[in-house]
């Protein structure tokens, strides 16, 4: 199965189950989950269903593409489902199916592994999930994000597409996986990597940097005091990847970083909080859909988790 | 008539420790359930794996008993009219309690005579009682963390599947977190996955097994030691032991099936704690040893699924560990080519604790301390590989291995210092300041280590008693118990005689300079950390005597932590002693005596000229020989003997309690009374203060 193939099979698998599929967010992130299309989207009662395949760059990870394993920029296929559906186990162990990793074939575990990202203000428990004792997968169940309870909860599913392909294609070298017949990894990807190392950790110019950190930051601000929180979150976005830059050149002192990525964080919940006022306005509109994915559980006892919301609308308007 | 009671929580998969203490809650909780509900039952078993917690319960009653108690009403002063006649309490008190007013009866307190009615509660069905007390066990299960799934409001470690609750044949009705119960489990997720219908609770374990789960804890660990042991014979070694693996491996799988894996032997020249590492913390296999405990290139995963073709797993394993190894290697060849001294001035960005500074201020003050501890115990001739250990032990936090395996550090500061060329002496103490580890390791064998040790334990202690932060009931972020007792493990292992006092006032001084303390709140901290010495001591010491016994030895001192630890043994020898309960009772009369009337006696000896009784002639003599032998005894640290000359003067002490009136009415004669038995006092000072014996508990070993 090439690269290629891969991607098409799982983003065909999710469609299938009703997941709309949303092409990668065009602002430089560290992981599929900073894409709006799931930090944005997981806060709030609405429901939302997506697959998308993420481009996630992490500067400190660029090997100049010299190791066989890391990598300036990989791919993350990213799935979330919200509210997380029943099965949604059973829903990914299918999709590993389709991907031609069958169960009785190879040792597949749900491995306890707690996330967290700092900058984002978000966290949730959940697992990695083993092939034969690789991490192909980090499945998680979001409880907060931007400092804010998710209610529901979202699953999210992230595939690191990189080494499934290299498990799929039993090659060593993540530049000798087949993207399509007859063309490799390496020959659409080396360069890049070679150049945007060099830019990391010695072309970047650490002042330049800084003062990007500093626009960005205002401009984050700046959009969200004018009720912008879509474009605000962009700023945010390039903010975080500048402090990403300015650490992999190590520009960055001990004292300083946990200063840099408090602000980051920041600007994240503040503007997650925008975005859930700018929905509220608009009634959330996605809760008329009833759109779900997967077995959802009937309501035995409780009410539904959405009314949590208008509580917490009221009292932002107090 | 009595049946089992089988309640199954299943999940999916929980985290590998939280398994074994949930499921110890939920039979608790049940246990207590059901007893609290009065229903007799039988014996309980448990079952957990990753996704389920299950409690099999035998021999549940139907019904609880009628039970019939007495409830106490008006005193019979207030219950009768002067004619007889039952008053308005009486009759009330009838009515609440739902009985005639004639039935009630008399009943005799200490109080005075009351009324009393006897009441009878029927038993209650089984059938009503189950689901309350399954739906509280479960909602009741508490784990370190908790999350929610879905549009779900109860919380839980993680999603609950499906609830199996059967009492005989019966369903108990349960609804948690949106699942309802019903006679349904699940057999292992690829294998037998279900639902299997469960007839009878007796039926469970077979039926888990032939849907291959094994589920009991016991049997699984056993299942996967035997496995993992055949595999690592038919690679003619054996596996490297490692409770704490096989208990987490144990939790992660239902179904085990070892393999046997093999890497690349060039790997074998890796420090074998990297090895190990690479192997049991990210992939929780088993490293592979030979009969003198050497690694081999062999390793045993164990799987949870008996998979078609071995090989074709076995092939994924290795190639994960593959890449680790060779990355290992990687920071290993990288790391080397800095030479570990040349790290030390990066340990000014590696931030320690906020206020008190980075790593290089903390190893500043360590060599310092050091320095000074090795003085104390008498070592000058290490004072050169002691200063050189200290500077390079946190060196090794700034290699890419440590920042990739934390738990390596000190190994790795090892392993660079003999890279760059370090005597091996000082190698070793960098790997040794961080033993004991745990309250199972052992101390270090040589002093650089244990000394280097304890000044950055006293440090790290200092510095957070001297910013007022000890540690409390429920957080203890810096390890400070562990430190502490790394303290005290470290001097009795390694055998010092130094003053605690001493060392601990050094070690604050050092962090007042970075606080800007003054002496006040240094002299503060020291005595909030000598207590907090003195309370975990008394905690590892509690198995080596009574606790009065401890505190009486601790009130004595602990400056010498040797001698007191010697004294302990010493009254742990006697305490068990029928003479030891009147020695202590005499005594304590003593000090009595003492603490009473000593105040405005003169703090000289006693007069021998004011001597009227031969009994005090004796004593006093006895007293003063004691007193001498007691001091040397302990300098020359045979406890036993000081504590023998002390116990001598039993004997003269009785003989003068018989033969003398200590509060005389002659002053003189008197006050020289209480002088000789502040004399006698004084001889048990340095020992133990006795008044802390409890007399009552007395002969009890």
């Amino acid at each position: 199965m090439t690269f290629q193939e891969l991607i098409l099979a799982l983003q065909q698998h999710w469609a299938a189950q009703g997941c709309i599929l949303t092409q990668a967010y065009d602002v430089e992130v560290g992981a599929g989950t900073m894409a709006p299309t799931t930090f944005l989207r997981a806060l709030g009662p609405e429901p939302w269903n997506v697959a998308y395949v993420q481009p996630s760059r992490r500067p400190a990870d660029g090997r100049f593409g010299d190791n066989p394993n890391r990598l300036f920029q990989h791919h993350q296929l990213q799935v979330i489902l919200k509210p997380s559906p029943k099965d949604v186990q059973s829903l990914y162990l299918d999709s590993l199916k389709a991907i031609g990793i069958d169960p009785l074939d190879h040792d597949l575990r749900f491995v306890e592994d707690d996330w967290e990202a700092p900058t984002l203000g978000a966290w949730g428990l959940g697992w990695e999930v083993w092939c034969d004792g690789m991490e192909i997968t980090q499945f998680t169940y979001f409880q907060q994000c931007g400092g804010f309870e998710c209610r529901p909860v979202s699953a999210e599913l992230t595939y690191g597409l990189e080494r499934i392909a290299m498990y799929l294609q039993n090659v060593e070298n993540v530049f000798d996986v087949e993207w399509v017949k007859g063309v490799s990894y390496g020959e659409v990807f080396h360069r890049n990597e070679v150049e945007m190392s060099t830019y990391a950790f010695r072309a970047s110019d650490p002042a330049v940097l800084f003062q990007l950190f500093e626009i960005y930051e205002k401009e984050c601000a700046r959009l969200l005091a004018q009720g912008l929180p879509l474009p605000a979150y962009e700023s945010a976005l390039k903010c975080s990847h500048t402090f990403n830059l300015l650490d992999a050149r190590g520009a960055i002192s001990v004292t300083e970083r946990a200063g840099f990525i408090k602000r980051v964080r920041d600007n994240a919940r503040a503007c997650a909080e925008a975005y859930l006022k700018v929905r509220a306005a608009l009634g959330f509109p996605l809760r008329k859909t009833g759109w779900t994915v997967g077995q959802q559980p009937p309501l035995l006892e409780g009410a539904p988790a959405s009314r949590v919301w208008d509580t917490f609308l009221a009292e932002q308007k107090r | 008539m009595s049946e089992g009671l089988l309640f199954e929580v299943g999940t999916e998969e929980l985290p590998a420790a939280a398994v074994e203490p949930a499921v110890e809650q939920l039979r608790t909780l049940l246990l207590s359930g059901l007893d609290g509900a009065r229903l007799v039952h039988g014996a309980a078993r448990t079952f957990a794996t990753p996704r389920r917690l299950a409690v099999l319960v035998e021999a549940v009653e139907q019904r609880s008993p009628d039970v019939t108690r007495q409830v106490l009403g008006p005193p019979v002063k207030a219950a009768f009219g002067p004619d007889g006649v039952p008053t308005k309490a009486a009759t009330k008190f009838a009515e609440a309690q739902g009985v005639p007013v004639q039935a009630l009866r008399r009943l005799q307190t200490p109080k005075g005579e009351y009324l009393a009615a006897e009441v009878t509660e029927p038993g209650r069905a089984a059938s009503a009682l189950l689901p309350g007390i399954l739906g509280a066990a479960v909602h009741g299960i508490e784990f370190k963390k908790s999350m929610r799934w879905g549009e779900v409001e109860q919380t839980f470690a993680r999603p609950v599947q499906w609830l199996l609750a059967l009492h005989g044949q019966e369903v108990v009705p349960v609804v948690f977190a949106d699942v309802k119960s019903g006679r349904m489990t699940f057999g292992h997720r690829f294998l037998s996955p279900g639902p299997h219908p469960v007839g009878h609770p007796r039926d469970y374990p077979g039926l888990l097994e032939r849907a291959q789960v094994m589920a009991e804890v016991a049997r699984r660990k056993e299942r996967i030691r035997t496995e993992a042991a055949e595999a690592a014979r038919q690679a003619g070694g054996r596996i490297r032991d490692d409770q704490a693996l096989l208990d987490e491996v144990t939790e992660l799988v239902e179904w085990p099936t070892a393999l046997l894996g093999s890497f690349e032997e060039r790997h074998l020249d890796l420090p074998p704690e990297v090895l190990v590492q690479e192997m049991t913390s990210h992939q929780r296999y088993f490293p592979v040893v030979d009969a003198g405990g050497e690694l081999l290139p062999r390793f045993v995963a164990i799987s949870n699924t008996p998979v078609r073709d071995p090989a074709l797993s076995l092939r994924g394993y290795e190639r994960v560990l593959r890449s680790r190894l060779t990355d290992g290697r990687f920071f290993f060849d990288e790391d080397r080519k800095v030479p570990l001294a040349a790290r030390v001035p990066a340990l000014e960005r590696v931030v320690w604790q906020g206020k008190l500074g980075t790593y290089a201020e903390k190893v500043g003050r360590i060599r310092l301390l050091a320095g000074a501890l090795t003085r104390a115990v008498g070592r000058p001739e290490l004072l050169a590989i002691v200063d050189r250990a200290a500077m390079l032990a946190k060196a090794d936090l700034t290699t890419g291995m440590v920042g990739e395996f934390p738990e390596l550090q000190g190994v790795m500061g090892r392993e660079y210092a003999l890279a760059s060329g370090e005597p091996p002496a000082v190698a070793q103490a960098i790997a040794d300041h961080y033993l004991p580890r745990g309250a199972s390791d052992p101390v270090p064998a040589d002093d650089p280590g244990a000394l280097v040790g304890m000044a950055d334990r006293l440090d790290t202690l200092a510095g957070l008693f001297a910013l007022g932060k000890p540690p409390t009931a429920s957080a203890d972020p810096f390890g400070l118990r562990r430190a502490c007792l790394g303290v005290v493990h470290l001097i009795l292992g390694r055998g010092y005689r130094l003053s605690l006092g001493e060392a601990v006032h050094q070690a604050l001084d050092g962090v007042a300079k970075k606080l800007g303390l003054g002496a006040a709140q240094v002299a503060e901290a020291k005595a909030q950390l000598l207590e907090f010495f003195r309370g975990r001591l008394r905690a590892l010491w509690v198995d080596r005597a009574r606790a009065d016994v401890v505190e009486a030895v601790l009130a004595a001192g602990f400056d010498d932590l040797r001698q007191a630890r010697a004294r302990l043994d010493a009254f742990a020898q006697i305490v068990g002693a029928l003479d030891f309960t009147p020695l202590a009772i005499a005594f304590k009369r003593v000090a009595n005596i003492v603490e009473k009337q000593g105040s405005d006696v003169s703090s000289e000896p006693a007069d021998p000229r004011l001597f009227q009784e031969p009994s005090e002639t004796a004593l006093a003599q006895a007293a003063r020989r004691a007193s001498t032998e007691v001091h040397r005894a302990l300098a020359a640290e045979n406890a036993n003997a000081a504590l023998a000359a002390a116990r001598s003067l039993k004997g003269p002490v009785d003989a003068f309690f018989d033969q003398v009136l200590v509060m005389t009415d002659d002053r003189p004669l008197r006050e020289n009374r209480v002088r000789l038995l502040r004399e006698v006092a004084q001889v048990f000072a340095p020992l133990a203060d006795l008044s802390r014996i409890q007399a009552e508990a007395g002969g009890a070993p």
